[in-house]
């Protein structure tokens, strides 16, 4: 289980720092950084920029993504916002509205 | 599982504020603002520059700012908190260090709660006793929290009991002028029980002066950030 976890019921409006995996349930604003691992997990609203490792979104973002690592949006995702990573998926289902930029 | 439940880890930090229905799990470090209906656990290893507001707040770490709580509020061991703390029920263990006003019971429910109190204050102080822990809490009521003369001043164990302070502590603050004993008023101290609606607590002469400097270091010194991340390494 991940050591940072956003509760579902719970608000950010700020930012977001940290060294180690986040898991967003309920709503963040502002801007999320990571050094590891960030998962947006299904009813999650991430209105922020969100740079980490491996991102994982079920939930919505709007915003700009970096990911040092990958980025997999589920079905059921929505993203508005650039995404900036080294590999990307989008699942069949999910929605999203931005460039991708995969440094190639 | 945790659907209702926020964890701040250990490795992150938040600026800014956090409000929501949930309860909340702060093992790393929170600045700004923290604002929920459920109950807020700060760990021994937390860091909060910020107020604190929940149903229940437990502290085990630091804290810079004002806790308040619609229920109680219980500081821990090695809780240290500088700032005012306001809950119907405050609960300060031997251990903790307080710098700032602290005020029990508001409204109707404060007399039955204030009732209450005294005998599990009672209780608390026998175990404490028994580790005689060096720094005992010392809770200077006081309105200001800005520079108290000697708050939370840590009676060495040996130190000869401190006849002003342990006088005032009132209810079974008996002559106990044997040092280990010392600590124990001051634990009882915190809550005066007998004033739930009253403003101010004891006037608690906030103790000799002849103590050793205050221990209490601030919630979040300057380079704590830097230790921190240097400590996570």
């Amino acid at each position: 289980m991940a050591s940072t976890v956003i509760g579902a019921g719970i608000t950010i409006d700020g930012e977001i720092t940290s060294d180690e995996d986040v898991v967003v349930q309920g709503t963040v604003r502002g801007k999320l950084t990571a050094r590891d691992g960030v998962t947006v997990e299904p009813g999650a609203v991430v209105e922020a920029d969100v740079s980490g490792g491996p991102l994982t979104v079920a939930g919505s973002i709007t915003g700009n993504i970096t990911s040092t690592d990958r980025v997999d949006l589920q079905p059921g995702a929505k993203v508005i916002g650039n995404v900036k990573a080294a590999r990307i998926t989008i699942s069949d289902g999910a929605q999203f509205k931005g460039n991708v930029d995969m440094d190639v | 599982m945790n659907g209702d439940v926020a964890t701040i880890g250990r490795g992150t930090v938040v600026r800014g504020r956090i409000t929501g229905a949930a309860n909340l799990e702060i093992l790393g470090r929170v600045e700004g603002e923290v604002e929920v209906d459920g109950d807020v656990v700060l760990d021994a290893r937390g860091l909060a520059a910020a107020s604190l507001s929940g149903r229940r707040v437990t502290i085990r770490g630091a804290v810079r700012g004002d806790l308040v709580a619609t229920e109680s509020i219980v500081l821990e061991d090695g809780a240290r908190v500088v700032g005012d703390v306001r809950a119907p029920r405050v609960a300060i263990a031997t251990g903790a260090l307080v710098r700032g006003y602290v005020q029990t019971g508001d409204a109707p429910a404060a007399s039955s709660t204030a009732r209450a109190r005294p005998a599990a204050s009672a209780a608390t102080p026998r175990a404490a006793n028994v580790s005689a822990t060096a720094s005992a809490p010392r809770t200077p009521p006081r309105a200001a929290p800005a520079p108290v003369p000697s708050p939370a001043a840590r009676p060495a164990p040996s130190a000869p009991a401190r006849p002003v302070a342990t006088a005032i502590a009132g209810s079974h603050a008996a002559p106990s002028s044997n040092g280990s004993q010392a600590s124990q008023p001051s634990q009882t101290e915190r809550t005066p029980p007998r004033a739930p609606s009253a403003h101010a607590p004891v006037h608690a002469p906030a103790a000799a002066p002849k103590g050793p400097p205050p221990p209490v270091m601030p919630a979040l010194k300057k380079g704590a950030k830097g230790a921190m991340s240097k400590k996570r390494a």
